[in-house]
């Protein structure tokens, strides 16, 4: 119908999905990419693995009274230890106080934020914030979700019953509303939201898959493999869900969206567990646009609006069948 | 069609106490101590003399709240504690067993009109905008409108509501622009102003938040009629009125008449919408709403505050849903006579 609009142009190219991608990756990688710690490094014969250790948790000290950076500046050229620091060697609360408010510059290309640290590694950071919430949230509901509903629209009878009257019911939840007193009354735990958010999430997973099944299961070669003998479990898992695979696709890349904006907008009300989130970013950044700080508000927009359009893009192409 | 409206009322009563119960169970929890909490912002103040007047302090506000029982000063199960919330509840009591109900419902009655009138606005705008503009991409699908609008949907679409809200305020009240006020419902001084000018003063503090409050469900409306309109040019029945040759503006008419009433069972969402949006929206341009309420509610962890709230919200939209179900009822005779 309307081939040459620039959303329609976008469906065959690759950009999306290796973006998508690209920020999956950024957000599991994050310490190892942008830090202040060395990925690796030697001290007297001993080996450290901070930056490793920032993955999972605290990074060690630095050897001696020194922060790793300091070491790392002082590094003599002959001496034998050594220390392999991340490609962008900025960590994202490592300030720098003639910095402040630094507009983008060769050594930080997106500038520096009100207190020296640099926007770049802050972004990064953020990726990790947002994955880390959005993708075991997405994963949980799509699990769920699509048990529930595969359940309800295979075997119909009660069973599809109870799982519609529970979608019901939570249809009605006001999802900012109940993602936001969950955020606050249970603190920084990022179990908690992640377990609100699939329970906010998994019906649009399960109304999706119902509704595929129930056509699904009409179909003819449903009626010969159970004339062949196939039991109903393999039926279901082998045959049926498959075939519902792209549309669970499609669901899985919206909730994405509206994942990585839930935690974007409770960041944004200061009320997010991460400590480095691209909402908080923005927040701040927009406080600070009066004093002409266009860098620090600037980047965070671009960035979610980029990762939320990107999810959108995806959703819209695996939703309708690729043209012949 | 009686029949069908005790059912459904029934079931909305059903639904009520599913949310309520589950909202309950999970605010019981959350490891809050509201009294606890409390006394310790009091102890900021007017430090406690020990340990013990700290502990018989808490114990009172517990009591105060329901939190444990009077008799016995243990926790009651947390079963227990929902059917007494009930129970008050249910006479309009939302706040603890011995709290100021009257303040409680007063700052919901004052924060209620602002949040309605944002609602009712943005909605109004959504569907004077997008009515239209959808009815006009549907009727020429791929024609020069549709090209144009269709792409500015999908991207407008696609950006959160608090960075929506964001840019616009950098733009036009912020940095940048100082065209449109920032906060608040109307500017300092204004009650000595003319009944004119307090108007357009009015006005002009609802631009903005309305504006970033009507894009989420104009975008709803716009494609939801879109795809409706198209859909019906397709059908038999319109096919037919036009190799009839029949009047086009009356072709138009019956055309129109069968692809906007399901328009209707949009409302569900759109209020779900607005309920989020309003806690946005509120909160950046320092609206007192109920989305404001709430939020200073969740702050400071009053859980009888947010219990009432969600109680609101959701009423509203479990009306919301019941009404467009009973309209699509009356506009669409098909709906009636198939169920």
């Amino acid at each position: 119908m309307n081939a040459e609009t620039p959303v329609h142009r976008m469906r065959d190219s690759s950009i999306p999905l290796v973006f998508a991608g690209f920020v999956l990756l950024v957000g599991l990688l994050a310490p190892l990419l942008a830090n202040e710690v060395p990925i690796v490094a030697r001290v007297g014969g001993r080996w450290y693995f901070p930056a490793v250790a920032d993955c999972f948790g605290q990074p060690s000290a630095g050897p001696g009274d020194l922060a790793w950076k300091q070491w790392w500046s002082r590094l003599a050229a002959d001496s034998p230890d050594f220390a392999i620091m991340p490609p962008w060697p900025y960590g994202p609360i490592e300030t720098d106080s003639a910095l402040f408010r630094a507009a983008p510059s060769v050594a930080h290309p997106l500038g520096n934020d009100d207190t020296g640290r640099d926007v770049l590694s802050r972004l990064v950071h953020g990726a990790r914030t947002a994955v880390a919430i959005a993708a075991p949230a997405v994963l949980l509901a799509g699990l769920l979700g699509t048990l529930l509903g595969a359940l309800a629209g295979f075997f119909r009878g009660w069973v599809d019953l109870v799982v519609l009257r529970l979608v019901e019911l939570f249809l009605c939840f006001p999802t900012l509303l109940f993602l936001l007193f969950a955020a606050a009354f249970f603190g920084d735990s990022r179990g908690a939201l992640i377990l609100m958010m699939a329970s906010m999430f998994w019906i649009s997973f399960a109304r999706i898959v119902r509704g595929e099944l129930l056509s699904l299961r009409e179909r003819e070669f449903v009626l010969v493999a159970r004339g062949l003998g196939v039991s109903e479990g393999r039926l279901l898992r082998r045959h049926l869900l498959p075939l519902a695979k792209g549309q669970i696709a499609v669901t899985a890349a919206f909730s994405m969206a509206s994942a990585i904006t839930t935690e974007s907008t409770l960041s944004f009300l200061n009320l997010g567990p991460g400590s480095v989130s691209w909402g908080a970013m923005l927040r701040q950044g927009s406080q600070l646009a009066y004093l002409g700080a266009w860098h620090l508000w600037l980047f965070p927009a671009l960035t979610i609006i980029a990762i939320v359009t990107c999810c959108h893009v995806l959703a819209d192409r695996w939703r309708t069948p690729r043209p012949a | 069609m009686r029949r069908w409206l005790a059912m459904r009322l029934c079931w909305l009563v059903l639904m009520l106490l599913g949310i309520t119960f589950v909202t309950f169970v999970v605010l019981d929890l959350a490891p809050v101590d509201r009294a606890a909490l409390e006394v310790a912002r009091a102890a900021q103040t007017s430090p406690m003399p020990d340990a013990q007047s700290r502990d018989a302090a808490i114990l009172r506000l517990r009591i105060r709240y329901g939190m444990v029982d009077e008799a016995t000063l243990r926790p009651a199960p947390v079963l227990d504690r929902y059917l007494a919330w009930l129970g008050r509840a249910a006479t309009g009591r939302f706040a603890g067993p011995n709290e100021d109900h009257a303040a409680l419902w007063h700052r919901l009655g004052e924060a209620l009109p602002v949040t309605a009138l944002l609602g009712f606005l943005s909605l109004l705008v959504a569907f004077l905008v997008g009515m239209p503009l959808g009815v006009q991409m549907g009727m020429h699908p791929g024609g020069r409108c549709d090209r144009l609008v269709s792409p500015l949907l999908f991207a407008v679409g696609g950006v959160p509501e608090f960075l929506l809200a964001t840019l616009l305020l950098l733009a036009f009240s912020g940095a940048y622009l100082q065209w449109l006020p920032a906060n608040g419902l109307r500017s300092n001084g204004s009650e000595h102003w003319t009944f004119v000018e307090q108007v357009v003063d009015f006005g002009l503090h609802l631009c903005l938040p309305v504006a970033v409050m009507s894009v989420g469900p104009l975008v709803l409306v716009t494609r939801f009629l879109r795809a409706s309109v198209a859909r019906t040019l397709e059908t038999p029945f319109a096919v037919n009125l036009r190799a009839l040759g029949i009047e086009p503006s009356i072709v138009r008419r019956r055309l129109l008449v069968n692809a906007c009433a399901p328009v209707v069972t949009l409302a569900g969402s759109l209020l779900l919408m607005l309920v989020g949006g309003s806690i946005v929206v509120e909160n950046l341009f320092a609206l007192d709403g109920l989305g404001h309420l709430l939020y200073s509610a969740v702050t400071r962890q009053d859980q009888a505050m947010v219990m009432a709230l969600v109680i609101i919200s959701s009423v509203a939209t479990l009306f919301g849903l019941l009404a467009s179900d009973l309209l699509y009822r009356l506009v669409d005779p098909r709906v009636r006579l198939s169920s």
